[in-house]
């Protein structure tokens, strides 16, 4: 409950401006098959969505709440009523439990290389949706397994790679359109990726990745000045560079840094990253660690910089990622009994592989309450989105965006089966 | 002989000491063995035999590793001198069978195309840690054979995931013949299909050979035979007449089956239906080489298929058939539709159920995705529970010709238990004892790796960082670090 209350405050001090700029979403009467969209979509009016009732067994409001037997009303593309202990009307849309559709914070939606810009190490100025491909299959197979909403970062081989993106996985076809404007995000690496292939140049530099930096030190220097040069650019603005006020704001902490940390060593980095910065007086960044595996080794750094963490998927053996982390199961549920904030990412597997449902799954077989697993992949990541007063629960108000399943949510007896998104029907279970 | 027996010794040799040093590392592994008469009985709060109803407060005796009775602790009386393993807070289940792998042994592929005469007993690795995972995710009888990237593969054997030695694992020695219809890499399907025909003719031709070198009175083969050593007494020294479906040789009875190539011995064996053949598709247009190469040769009745996940569209010809399958690890395949571009979920075994062609699941990995977890998946897609279950016990122990000796609880089986914490297709409960021929083989309160896994916790003095500064107390919740194998 501590835990709960400890994200509705999180949602309070997050979410309050952006809301103002939210976007008009289209409403398409059904889904539609990318391809019949024109290139350029033309300005088109809202059309609400038709209305929807659908009757659920049990509906898991995220907010702690069981409700049996309620009948949920759909307007306009939110919910507009949330009533239990009704029985099914005739006709209407029957399913055994509701979800909010899950949020995936490290879904992997990048267009690989082209998704970063490789020029120089420090990019914080660019916006990964200028290379969001939305006719990309994985948004709708990620659809398909329940995932509503998800965030794309750029791909980390640089040091701080850009701004990410929250999309819903279904909508239109244009980016600006389906882009949730929440809190802005910058995505950035710690560890082995951002200096990968690179080298030293000698003689003559021959290829592009005769760059810096090479090692890991490297990666936490480029860190370290690129926050330094940007707050000293304030003073002297002949130093100005592009991406200065981004690094600002995020030490104004304005925006959220993401940082991807897979190993101890890496989170320590990051953490002492942020504290530096706050000891030089630079400012505090809002950190949250992405595929934070070995965050269980050492909790207390973590609850030191109430640091959020999102975990990557769990695997059989226990390592994950390139470099060599080791996830334990019961690391989700060792965070959140240290208050932690913890999100869960399937890091975009589709239907057929360990889905986000299965990783949380996965979290209570390591100890995860059910409660905890679910505001693991829908208010958690909500929160951190700055998107708490329209995503990741189940009441009245909130967008339609609903994971519709066949049994209990999370155990590997059950799936989706139905997948609504922002009131229309993506996935039908009938 | 001499030789065998010595390179048997040295073999032996090697695992115990392999073992000895594994063991280090793997103490819950119980290796107590049980001497035939030995008894053992389990209490357990509920037994599910998966041969009736689950069966209350159930009592399950073993005697000399098989079961003699399953029954209500009010009517089964336990024998006076039995171990009991009392777990009334446990639900007892048979042990999941896995029908087809290539996990726990060294290097599952030989390079030479037409290899059946090699066997996987002498690369299946006792001390794989697969075989300790087949135990975590509650697998007591694996069908290990040669990997896909084959034409003709080496003869597989059924074993169980516990025993110091191949010898003690055993269960069934001659588990059939890999032979894959899709081309190994380097290979056209053309070639592969050529080759894999072609091995037939060529046994054919040996065969045809060696019926006239015993007519002309030509004693070559015997020589040859002498001069490897070859055993030419008793069965191995008498000919016998072709037992065969497809093709059979005139006069084979006249040559000693002594006298036969080594190298071709076991497809003699498949081509005669001793052994049966798991043919491995690639592609829905393997099935009808495979189909086609086993009623040309007739071992058509004692072929498994073992299929890609693609192969569901083969899936009225395999009925036709009438051949049984085990499945890809992946069960749920993405196809697009070329015109449209929709994508759309195909649930493959619901394809084969709907068929009604008896089939396998087999494990994606050893812990997470294990048969458990298929077996789960199956249910969300809206199969029963029997049938979810039969698919990993009952279905697969049908397949290797085990029907009512493993995947059930019943009189007459081996006595392989599984104790749960709940359902075992619940991602949140937990395989806690296995019992395998009577003997307690897996303990999860004392199994290092799964508390490894699950809790991140190292076992005492095995830390590789010792000589690293201690983190402040209130920075390190969990001592010791995972054991530095970055």
């Amino acid at each position: 409950m501590i835990w709960t209350s400890f994200l509705h405050a999180a949602c309070l001090t997050l979410c309050a401006p952006p809301l103002q700029d939210a976007v008009v979403v289209e409403q398409p009467q059904e889904p539609e098959a990318p391809k019949a969209q024109p290139a350029v979509a033309p300005v088109v009016p809202v059309v609400p969505a038709a209305d929807l009732r659908l009757h659920a067994e049990r509906v898991y409001t995220g907010t702690g709440e069981i409700l049996k037997n309620a009948l949920i009303e759909v307007r306009d593309g939110k919910i507009s009523s949330v009533r239990p202990g009704r029985s099914a009307p005739e006709g209407v849309l029957q399913v055994k439990a509701v979800t909010a559709g899950m949020i995936d914070l490290s879904a992997r939606l990048h267009s690989n290389f082209n998704s970063v810009e490789q020029s120089t190490e420090v990019q914080p100025h660019l916006d990964v949706a200028g290379s969001v491909d939305l006719h990309d299959k994985r948004f709708a197979r990620l659809a398909r397994t329940g995932v509503t909403t998800v965030l794309v970062n750029p791909l980390d081989r640089n040091v701080i790679g850009g701004r990410g993106v929250a999309l819903k996985t279904h909508g239109p076809m244009e980016v600006e359109a389906r882009r949730l404007n929440g809190r802005p995000i910058l995505r950035g690496a710690i560890g082995s990726e951002p200096s990968a292939a690179n080298h030293a140049a000698f003689g003559r530099p021959t290829d592009f990745y005769s760059r810096r930096p090479t090692t890991r030190m490297g990666v936490e220097w480029e860190w370290r000045k690129a926050f330094f040069d940007a707050v000293a650019a304030k003073r002297l603005p002949e130093k100005d560079f592009p991406g200065a006020e981004d690094l600002r704001e995020a030490l104004a902490g304005k925006r959220t840094v993401m940082i991807q940390a897979w190993t101890t060593q890496d989170i320590r980095t990051a953490v002492y990253l942020d504290e530096e910065m706050q000891r030089e007086g630079f400012g505090d960044l809002d950190l949250v660690i992405d595929a934070g595996a070995e965050a269980w080794k050492e909790p207390g750094i973590l609850v030191r910089n109430s640091t959020i963490v999102v975990l990557p998927p769990h695997t059989a053996g226990g390592r994950v990622g390139s470099d060599g982390a080791f996830l334990a199961w019961n690391t989700a549920s060792l965070l959140v009994g240290e208050g932690l904030t913890v999100c869960l990412s399937a890091h975009g597997a589709g239907p057929g592989s360990a889905t986000l449902g299965h990783q949380a799954g996965f979290a209570m077989r390591g100890g995860l309450s059910f409660d905890q697993a679910l505001a693991a992949v829908t208010s958690a990541p909500a929160s951190v989105l700055g998107l708490s007063e329209r995503l990741g629960t189940v009441h009245e108000g909130m967008d339609a965006d609903l994971a519709l399943w066949n049994g209990r949510p999370f155990a590997a007896t059950s799936r989706v089966t139905g997948v609504l998104i922002d009131g229309v029907i993506v996935v039908d279970p009938r | 002989m001499i030789q065998q027996s010595t390179r048997l010794l040295q073999r032996i040799a090697q695992t115990h000491l392999a073992l000895t040093l594994g063991l280090l590392g793997c103490s819950f592994l119980l290796s107590a063995q049980a001497e035939a008469g030995e008894k053992y009985a389990v209490r357990a709060g509920i037994v599910h035999t998966l041969a009736g109803e689950a069966i209350p407060n159930g009592v399950i005796v073993i005697e000399g590793g098989r079961i003699t009775a399953v029954g209500s602790a009010d009517d089964v009386k336990i024998p006076w001198d039995a171990e009991v393993l009392d777990v009334p807070h446990l639900e007892a289940y048979p042990g999941f069978v896995e029908a087809h792998t290539s996990s726990g042994m060294d290097r599952p592929n030989e390079s030479v195309s037409v290899a059946p005469f090699l066997n996987v007993r002498d690369s299946i690795d006792p001390v794989a840690f697969y075989f300790e995972d087949c135990l975590r995710s509650g697998i007591t009888t694996v069908n290990v054979q040669q990997g896909n990237a084959c034409i003709i593969g080496a003869v597989g054997m059924v074993v169980k995931p516990h025993g110091m030695t191949v010898e003690e694992m055993l269960v069934r020695p001659r588990a059939g013949l890999k032979i894959s219809a899709a081309p190994k890499s380097g290979m056209s399907r053309a070639t592969q299909a050529q080759t894999l025909r072609g091995a037939f003719t060529g046994l054919r031709l040996h065969l045809e050979d060696l019926v006239q070198q015993k007519r002309t009175g030509n004693d070559f083969s015997r020589r040859e035979a002498l001069y490897q050593g070859r055993d030419l007494a008793g069965e191995r020294g008498k000919g016998r007449a072709m037992m065969s479906k497809g093709w059979t040789v005139e006069g084979l009875e006249l040559v000693p089956r002594g006298e036969v190539d080594e190298k071709q011995e076991p497809l003699l064996d498949l081509v005669e239906g001793r052994v049966p053949a798991w043919i491995y598709c690639g592609a829905p247009m393997d099935v009808r080489l495979a189909l086609e190469i086993a009623s040309d040769n007739g071992f058509l009745e004692r072929t498994i298929l073992v299929l890609d996940d693609s192969c569901w569209k083969a899936a009225d010809l395999i009925a036709e058939a009438g051949v049984s399958v085990v499945l890809d690890s992946t069960l749920v395949r993405t196809e697009m539709d070329p015109k449209t571009e929709e994508e759309e979920e195909v649930f493959i075994p619901g394809v084969f159920k709907d068929k009604g062609i008896p089939f396998a699941l087999s494990s994606r990995n050893s812990t997470t995705e294990s048969l458990w977890f298929q077996a789960a998946m199956c249910v969300a897609h809206g199969f029963t529970r029997a049938e979810a279950l039969a698919a990993v016990t009952t279905t697969p122990a049908n397949i290797l010709g085990l029907e009512g000796e493993v995947g059930c609880l019943c009189p007459g089986a081996a006595g392989n238990v599984l104790l749960t914490s709940g359902d075992p297709l619940s991602v949140t409960s937990f395989v806690e004892y296995v019992v395998i021929d009577g003997n307690l083989v897996y303990d999860r309160s004392v199994d290092i790796r799964t508390q490894h896994l699950l809790e991140g916790v190292v076992p005492e003095g095995t830390e590789s960082h010792a000589e690293e500064p201690e983190v402040e107390e209130d920075t390190r919740k969990k001592a010791g670090d995972e054991g530095g194998s970055r």
